[in-house]
């Protein structure tokens, strides 16, 4: 075919197109619309005598009344979220036991029988085999709650609804009321937050709710979080009020996050992202009910397992990284101690320290390991007795031994508040960001997402640091 | 009207139960493509796992996928690839979903192209469907969800939209199961060229873009004698469908030949 | 220097102001070097001659004072960028005034092409607000070569109006001229159709936006003093102040041009009513404009409110067998013939 000819339909297709002038889209979409109800009419029958009444309609009066909109989904998200925190205990203990407590000991002495020398026994069993066990351990029972739950309330159909009735609140920042949704499953699995803004067709608000992802605290910080508000936020109010301070500590950390999502969605609507297309639509389905055993079984394959996996892949070189900057030494200071020496500075700046500051490098990969990786470092770099050994991370099940050992290594109310705020506002674990890359497929929006939270939240440590040193 | 509609019984005695395998994701050669449409939340993805035995997530929710999924099945000894397209409402404006799918109903060459609907709220899928028979002629309509169409006393006579749309027609509920063996059946007859179909083109369209269209596609016919789609590809230069012109330019569309 | 608490605030406040003045929006250092940068030649004689282009079909004379006092270079810059255009031909001066050559006409019709089609760029392909495009188009009608000018036109399907309703000048420099009058000048009781929404100044077409008026919308004056303009349009009642009304361009219909009466936008539409659609609003644009389309908002569609939202917007409408939730912004900008009215 040359492409003189093909020149020519182009240049016959410019000329009509002056002729049509630019109504053609409207009237394109009318005549199939015409055609389509033409057809309709030959071939429907619809009985409106009975169809009348639609439990649909009833529902939806209900979930999107003034009155009951907003409680009943509050209820939701909280049950939802109770559920998984609380239900995740158990299994998530047991998983401990196993992995870490009975497994763990055996792959030692299994490699040591095999005469692997010490550093591949620790390489291999403390550094890997310990940070993909800790992952899973910590990581798969509220996941695997979390998402089928979730899952449930999108078969159903309730989900659009939620969405709906959030838009007000999200158009303010320049947001989709869709974004609700994605923030919730945020809670769940940032990962898979990222993942579920898929339903949001509109360019500029679907890169909004990404980049503003990682401000839903996830599964993997809700435990550091509660961990620290235990040890420290229920130590400052008398006994009988201490679980109910450090639960509020928690939500309020919590909606802390919800606080700086709706800001930073605003703040990059009205600069950065201003010039990517915005639409709006949302579809409300009909409801159906969800085909139960079905939905369980594919949100765990295709949620759980997936996410699962992912943090797997990355979790095992943070081990062996974890391992080797323990072990490894310069002079006769370790890779480590280094680190924390140098790093020291800039933490007490922010109210934190060298030791925190480089658990959250290392811990990129899963924020689920920060908190063992901190108390082996911690046991490490003061010399207390405790832990397993250079490089071993543990976690321990009193909560006045660890408490001990945060306190030994130099912890205050202070440190331990800029750590729940640090936590909130850092970057993206690395299965996020990898998440982010996958599906913006751009490397700018990718540092954005990355960058952006890790910035909030030295700026926001750093002020409480220095207030609080200047009034109490 | 050459096809000949099939009523459900009709096919029944046809179906060969012992011929079908689900294949899954094993999709490594294989006779037929199949391009599986549809809006979102139409049940598309619920189709798909039927025809596939595969598990993939359908939320009751618009637009869950956004990639293509791909799986198989294998019925009287011929292997198909079924590819699971975005949901869209039309392939009319330029979003990325959108695009997948028309890339790949022009492009990727499927041998069938099946087009979910919801049968309660047939008018809105018809949009969809109008446009995909301009730009394929095999294709089988998918009425799923008819469960619900009933629930809801919905009536659909299946012979007249067969008729209306020329291209056959298979009510279905993928969720329990029902009309899929008539919906592989029909795939099958369609695969192998034992039912032809006439595809409805878009009418009403007003008199001066008609005509401007008809010019159009009549000089992209000269060129490319073999095209079946002229008339859509006519509506998307008419657009100023850059991709369209790229395709052009660069024979992407010479070579789709069918 | 030790640390305390407050010199470590100091310093953080003192970076926090220096960014501050370095990246202020449109004021800072850094936008400033960045326009002292782009200040060229050219830039300084398009403007030159856009302005005079401009008064020229207004019939006023432009003296050299008149451009220093409103073109915002340097005046020795603007001085000797006349010289360099005289000696090109662009421009001659007789009696005091400048006037354009023809060759200068020709290049003016180009830059007001680069500037009219980048402003339907943006509008149709971009997310920037209306508030934003004319600048935009500003700064880059300059940066636009010849043959970029000739792709995005093919792009977009050679449009004849920018989104303000200016006529955009052809490839070969023709301009389609429109007549129409000032809505501050019409009679009460006119009928008349929106042709045009000037926006310049700035503080006056925000004014005219932050009205929701519509571009190509169908008006009804029923009051015109010298304290304000009141008209109808769209089942809405707008009040303006004549300034205002005066930067706002109609042609007057005759009552038999009328095709539809008793307009409203679908935003009126209230729990209980029905309507059947009539069409889009121009100012429904681009990607949005196709969504709706594609969703089943076409004439003759009938539509009605399915759910009301607890926080009033957006609401949920029954389209074509399905609930689709719009917010008020898109929903004013789908017309609508309500049909009946509920209890």
């Amino acid at each position: 075919m040359n492409t003189k000819n093909i020149d020519e339909i182009i240049a016959l297709s410019e000329e009509l197109r002056w002729e049509i002038g630019d109504d053609f889209h409207d009237n394109l979409a009318e005549s199939i619309y015409a055609d389509a109800s033409k057809i309709v009419e030959d071939t429907v029958i619809k009985d409106n005598k009975k169809s009348n009444f639609r439990l649909d309609a009833k529902i939806d009066k209900i979930v999107t009344s003034r009155i009951w909109g907003f409680p009943i989904m509050l209820f939701i998200l909280g049950a939802v979220l109770w559920l998984t925190i609380i239900g995740a205990n158990y299994p998530s203990s047991m998983l401990a036991t196993i992995l870490l407590d009975n497994i763990h000991p055996f792959l030692k002495s299994t490699g040591t029988n095999l005469g692997f020398p010490w550093w591949l026994n620790g390489f291999l069993f403390d550094g890997v085999y310990l940070a993909v066990a800790w992952v899973i351990a910590v990581m798969l029972p509220p996941m695997a709650i979390f998402f089928p739950l979730f899952t449930l309330l999108e078969d159903f159909g309730y989900l659009p609804r939620v969405a709906f009735n959030m838009d007000n609140l999200f158009k303010k920042s320049g947001a989709h009321g869709k974004q609700a949704l994605t923030m919730s499953m945020g809670f769940g699995c940032n990962a898979a937050g990222v993942v579920a803004t898929r339903i949001i067709d509109s360019p500029r608000e679907r890169l909004i709710a990404i980049i503003t992802n990682n401000f839903s605290l996830c599964n993997g910080r809700w435990p550091t979080q509660i961990l620290l508000a235990t040890i420290f936020i229920g130590a400052v109010v008398p006994e009988s009020y201490s679980s109910l301070a450090s639960l509020l500590a928690v939500i309020g950390i919590a909606i802390l996050g919800i606080a700086f999502m709706f800001f930073f969605s605003w703040a990059l609507s009205k600069t950065v992202l201003k010039g990517e297309v915005s639409t709006f639509n949302l579809e409300l389905p009909p409801y159906r009910p969800p085909v139960f055993w079905k939905t369980i079984y594919t949100s765990l394959i295709d949620r759980t397992m997936i996410v699962l996996w992912r943090a797997i892949v990355f979790a095992a070189p943070a081990g062996a990284v974890i391992w080797l900057i323990s072990n490894i030494t310069i002079g006769d200071l370790s890779l480590a101690s280094w680190a924390i020496n140098y790093l020291d500075g800039f933490g007490f700046l922010l109210g934190l320290n060298g030791v925190i500051l480089l658990a959250y490098v290392v811990a990129i990969p899963a924020n689920e390991i920060v908190i063992p990786t901190i108390l082996m470092l911690t046991v490490m770099v003061t010399g207390i007795a405790g832990g397993v050994g250079n490089g071993v991370m543990f976690e321990l099940d009193s909560v006045t031994a660890t408490a001990d050992i945060l306190k030994a290594g130099g912890w205050t109310l202070l440190t331990a508040i800029n750590v729940m705020l640090f936590s909130l506002l850092h970057n993206p674990c690395s299965t996020t960001i990898y998440t982010i890359y996958k599906e913006t497929n751009s490397v700018k929006w990718t540092v954005v997402a990355s960058i952006l939270p890790v910035i909030a939240g030295f700026i926001v440590t750093f002020l409480v640091a220095q207030i609080w040193r200047i009034f109490i | 009207m050459e096809n000949k509609t099939k009523s459900a019984c009709e096919t029944c005695a046809h179906f060969n139960a012992d011929g079908l395998k689900k294949l899954g994701v094993k999709t490594d050669d294989f006779d037929f493509v199949v391009a599986l449409a549809g809006n979102p939340n139409t049940g598309k993805s619920t189709v798909f796992n039927a025809l596939t035995g595969l598990r993939q997530h359908t939320g009751n929710w618009p637009g869950k996928t956004v990639t293509r999924a791909e799986g198989g099945f294998e019925y009287n000894e011929q292997k198909y690839k079924l590819v699971d397209l975005p949901g869209t409402y039309s392939l009319l404006s330029t979003s990325e979903d959108e695009e997948v799918a028309r890339d790949f109903i022009l492009f990727g060459k499927p041998s069938v192209t099946i087009i979910v609907v919801d049968a309660s709220r047939l008018e809105r899928n018809l949009n969809l469907v109008l446009q995909i028979l301009e730009i394929t002629n095999n294709a089988v309509l998918c009425l799923n969800l008819i469960d619900e169409a009933e629930r809801n006393h919905i009536e659909i006579d299946t012979r007249i939209l067969a008729k209306d749309l020329g291209i056959p027609v298979v009510p279905t509920s993928a969720r329990f199961q029902r009309g899929i063996p008539e919906l592989i059946q029909t795939v099958s007859d369609l695969a192998n060229g034992k039912i032809t179909c006439k595809p409805r083109r878009i009418k009403n369209i007003p008199k001066n873009i008609e005509k401007s269209v008809k010019e159009l596609s009549d000089t992209i016919e000269k060129q490319y004698p073999n095209i079946s789609n002229s008339r859509w590809i006519a509506f998307r230069l008419l657009e100023g469908d850059t991709q369209i012109i790229e395709a052009l330019k660069t024979g992407k569309i010479a070579t789709n030949e069918y | 220097m030790n640390y305390t608490p407050i010199t470590s605030l100091a310093i953080f406040f003192g970076i926090c102001i220096l960014l501050f003045f370095v990246f202020r929006p449109k004021k800072g250092i850094y936008f400033f070097l960045k326009s002292m940068y782009h200040q060229k030649d050219k830039t300084i004689i398009e403007d030159i001659l856009k302005y005079l282009y401009h008064n020229q079909t207004s019939n006023n004379s432009i003296s050299t004072i008149d451009l220093t006092n409103t073109l915002n270079f340097p005046n020795t810059i603007i001085i000797e960028s006349l010289k360099k255009m005289m000696d090109n031909e662009l421009i001659i001066l007789e009696h005091d005034s400048y006037k354009l050559t023809s060759n200068g006409n020709e290049y003016a019709l180009q830059i007001i092409r680069a500037h009219r089609l980048w402003e339907k760029y943006l509008s149709e392909k971009t997310g920037f607000h209306k508030t934003e495009w004319h600048e935009r188009a500003e700064r880059k009608e300059h940066e636009l070569s010849p043959t970029d000018i000739n792709n995005l036109s093919s792009l977009l399907g050679n449009p004849k109006f920018d989104p303000h309703g200016d006529p955009i000048p052809t490839k070969k420099g023709k301009i389609v001229s429109k007549r129409g009058v000032h809505l501050s000048s019409v009679k009460e009781n006119t009928v008349a159709k929106i042709i045009h929404i000037e926006d310049e100044p700035d503080i006056i077409y925000k004014q005219i936006l932050a009205e929701n008026i519509h571009l190509y919308s169908i008006v009804r004056v029923v009051e015109n003093n010298s304290t304000r303009v009141v008209f109808h349009s769209e089942g809405e009642q707008f009040v303006l102040a004549p300034i205002v009304a005066g930067n706002i361009t109609v042609s007057v219909l005759e009552k038999s041009d009328l095709e539809e009466d008793n307009i409203a936008r679908l935003s009126s539409l209230k729990m209980g009513e029905t309507a059947k659609i009539i069409g889009l609003s121009k100012e429904s644009r681009g990607e949005s404009r196709r969504r709706l389309l594609d969703l089943g908002f076409v004439r003759g569609a009938t539509v009605g409110i399915d759910l009301l939202n607890p926080l009033g917007d957006p609401k949920a409408y029954l389209i074509k067998g399905t609930a689709i939730a719009l917010r008020k912004d898109q929903a004013a900008k789908i017309l609508i013939n309500k049909i009946s009215h509920g209890k």
